[in-house]
């Protein structure tokens, strides 16, 4: 049985991340509602890598990181002392900004998940499976023994987005998935992100404030660690609450 | 000077050192091919060394050479890629872990001579090896383990963040993170900087010497237990003796311990380039 919708996958709770003594992010509390897009959008800086880093505690690997605050996913205290943060990341994967695929072949790059964490099923349907669902299955489905590295930009960050896919997360998070991509790959990604949705609980951080109003329903816009709003996204960007939300959208400087 | 032009003053420096270096060593190959030729024949690389010039042979020193290499990568590899990873990826960047570092780099620069002293003192007496293969094994292993762990470090930390980062993004343990990405991306660095900190200990004579090297001995050694010997010694036993057919002995031995060190490298070349494009 699948819980009712307005029980959050996703929230944080006074979550506060701190570098080396300086504040990164301050106070942050949010729902992430189940299968929607949630979009972050925010200046450079402002703490978006941040604030994803927390929802799978991939923060705890850079040295002098400080976490406060709670963390729940289906209702659990994801920084509880029992929780194993490799068990965390399989639930809730993790696609970043640069395309980073394994110097390996791309069977291998999608393999690697589910041979990590003892998969039994059958590895090749679950590769065509999911290369499938990232549109990229008919482009590879004849070398998928080449190396990964030899594919294009656009292709690579679609390979990354299968490869997470294949440890069957319920959440992912996207790290500014097309800032290092041309229009044309940066479309089939937001098509292959819109395709997830319902399927997926996606958060998508984007500096790109038209891919954030394309792709998602609900927007946080988030400045100098401060979540300054969050709320449908169609609300947040015709009308919006706070003064600094709207000088942000407009661009005009502070 | 027609450099000059091309390189700049500083340019011009380093090439006139670089074909400096390389007309050095070609010269030095050369004296040795000149003066040890002649005693290269097969018999040489099996008979024993002998009173007699005309039937001595490295046989015995080849193999102590051989088993000595075998047991010092043995100790050393493990021993040095595991203490690199350990302060790469586990042990906490904190003030114990730069005292540990600057210990490693300047073990790095202490003589061979006192390996020996100290391995003397270690592996031959307080561990009971004996002028043994293993005692000079070890002690070679200890002579190479800083510059393996410092270019294992090097390698390791060469590795891109983002490769980490996203195998542990998967739900990869750290061990899975270790032996799947940055152990194979790092194995060529390793290999290439262990290579040369393997060929210097094995070419060693000072630290065997002192350990107590076994001059003569008639028979090739059949395992670690067995009296110490090896073509280093050999070459520096046969170069104090008065008569020149010696010499030429000597000249010959230098030339098998190159050939093998030379054989050694290209081997870990050929891997290297191997592992590169299993790699891509
Ligand atoms: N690994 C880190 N070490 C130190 N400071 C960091 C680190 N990562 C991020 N920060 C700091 O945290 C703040 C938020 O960064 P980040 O979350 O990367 O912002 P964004 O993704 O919105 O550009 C910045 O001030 C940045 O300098
Ligand atoms: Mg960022």
């Amino acid at each position: 049985m699948t819980p009712p919708a307005s029980v959050p996958v996703l929230s944080a709770e006074g979550l506060s991340v701190s570098f080396d003594g300086r504040t990164a992010l301050s106070n942050v509390s949010l729902e992430l509602p189940r299968g929607r897009i949630v979009s972050i959008i925010g200046p450079s800086g402002c703490g978006k890598t941040t604030l994803l880093r927390c929802f799978n505690r991939m923060n705890e690997l850079v040295e002098g990181a400080h976490t406060a605050g709670a963390v729940r996913f289906e209702g659990f205290d994801l920084y509880a002392a029992h929780v194993d943060p490799v068990e965390v990341r399989r639930q809730i994967g993790m696609v970043f900004q640069q395309p980073t695929p394994f110097p390996k072949s791309v069977f291998d790059n999608v393999a690697f998940g589910p041979r990590a964490s003892g998969f039994k099923g059958d590895l090749h349907a679950l590769v065509e499976e999911v290369l499938s669902s990232a549109g990229l299955w008919p482009e590879v489905a004849a070398e998928l023994d080449a190396p990964a590295l030899a594919l294009s930009a656009g292709q690579q960050q679609r390979l990354c987005i299968a490869r997470t896919l294949a440890v069957k997360p319920s959440v992912l998070l996207m790290d500014e998935p097309t800032s290092a991509l041309d229009p044309t790959a940066t479309a089939r990604i937001e098509a292959l992100v819109h395709s997830l949705k319902g399927t997926y609980t996606v958060v998508i951080a984007t500096h790109d404030l038209q891919q954030a109003a394309r792709l998602s329903d609900l927007t946080a816009f988030l400045d100098g660690g401060d979540l300054v709003e969050y709320g449908p996204t169609e609300t947040l960007f015709t009308n919006p609450r706070d003064p600094r939300t709207e000088s942000y959208l407009t661009g005009r400087a502070r | 000077m027609i450099f000059l032009r091309y390189h700049g003053k500083v340019g011009t420096a380093c090439a006139v050192g670089a074909w400096t270096a390389t007309a050095g060593l070609i010269l030095l190959a050369g004296f040795l091919a000149v003066r040890g030729w002649g005693v290269l024949d097969p018999a040489f690389f099996l008979s024993s060394p002998s009173r007699d010039p005309g039937r001595a042979g490295i046989g015995p020193a080849l193999a102590g050479t051989l088993w000595l290499a075998l047991l010092t990568v043995a100790f050393a590899l493990p021993v040095g890629v595991g203490a690199a990873v350990y302060l790469e990826e586990y042990a906490p960047k904190n003030r114990w872990a730069t005292f540990g570092e600057s210990v490693v780099v300047s073990l790095a620069g202490v003589p061979s001579v006192v390996y020996g002293v100290a391995g003397l003192a270690v592996f031959v007496r307080a561990m009971g090896a004996g002028r043994s293969i293993l005692a000079g094994g070890l002690t070679l292993a200890v002579l190479a383990l800083p510059v393996v762990i410092a270019t294992s470090r090097e390698a390791i930390r060469s590795v891109p963040d983002g490769l980490r980062r996203a195998a542990y993004g998967l739900g990869a343990t750290r061990w899975q993170v270790l032996r799947h990405q940055i152990l194979p991306a790092a194995a060529p660095g390793i290999a290439t900087g262990s290579c040369l900190a393997f060929t210097r200990a094995v070419g060693e004579a000072a630290p065997l010497l002192v350990i107590g090297a076994a001059s003569f001995v008639t028979f090739a050694p059949q395992g670690p237990g067995d009296p110490l010997i090896s073509l280093p010694t050999r070459i520096f036993a046969w170069t104090t003796h008065a008569q020149p057919e010696f010499g030429a002995l000597a000249a010959g031995a230098a030339i098998a311990l190159l050939l093998l060190l030379l054989a050694a490298n290209l081997a870990v070349l050929a891997a290297r380039r191997r592992m590169r494009r299993a790699y891509l």
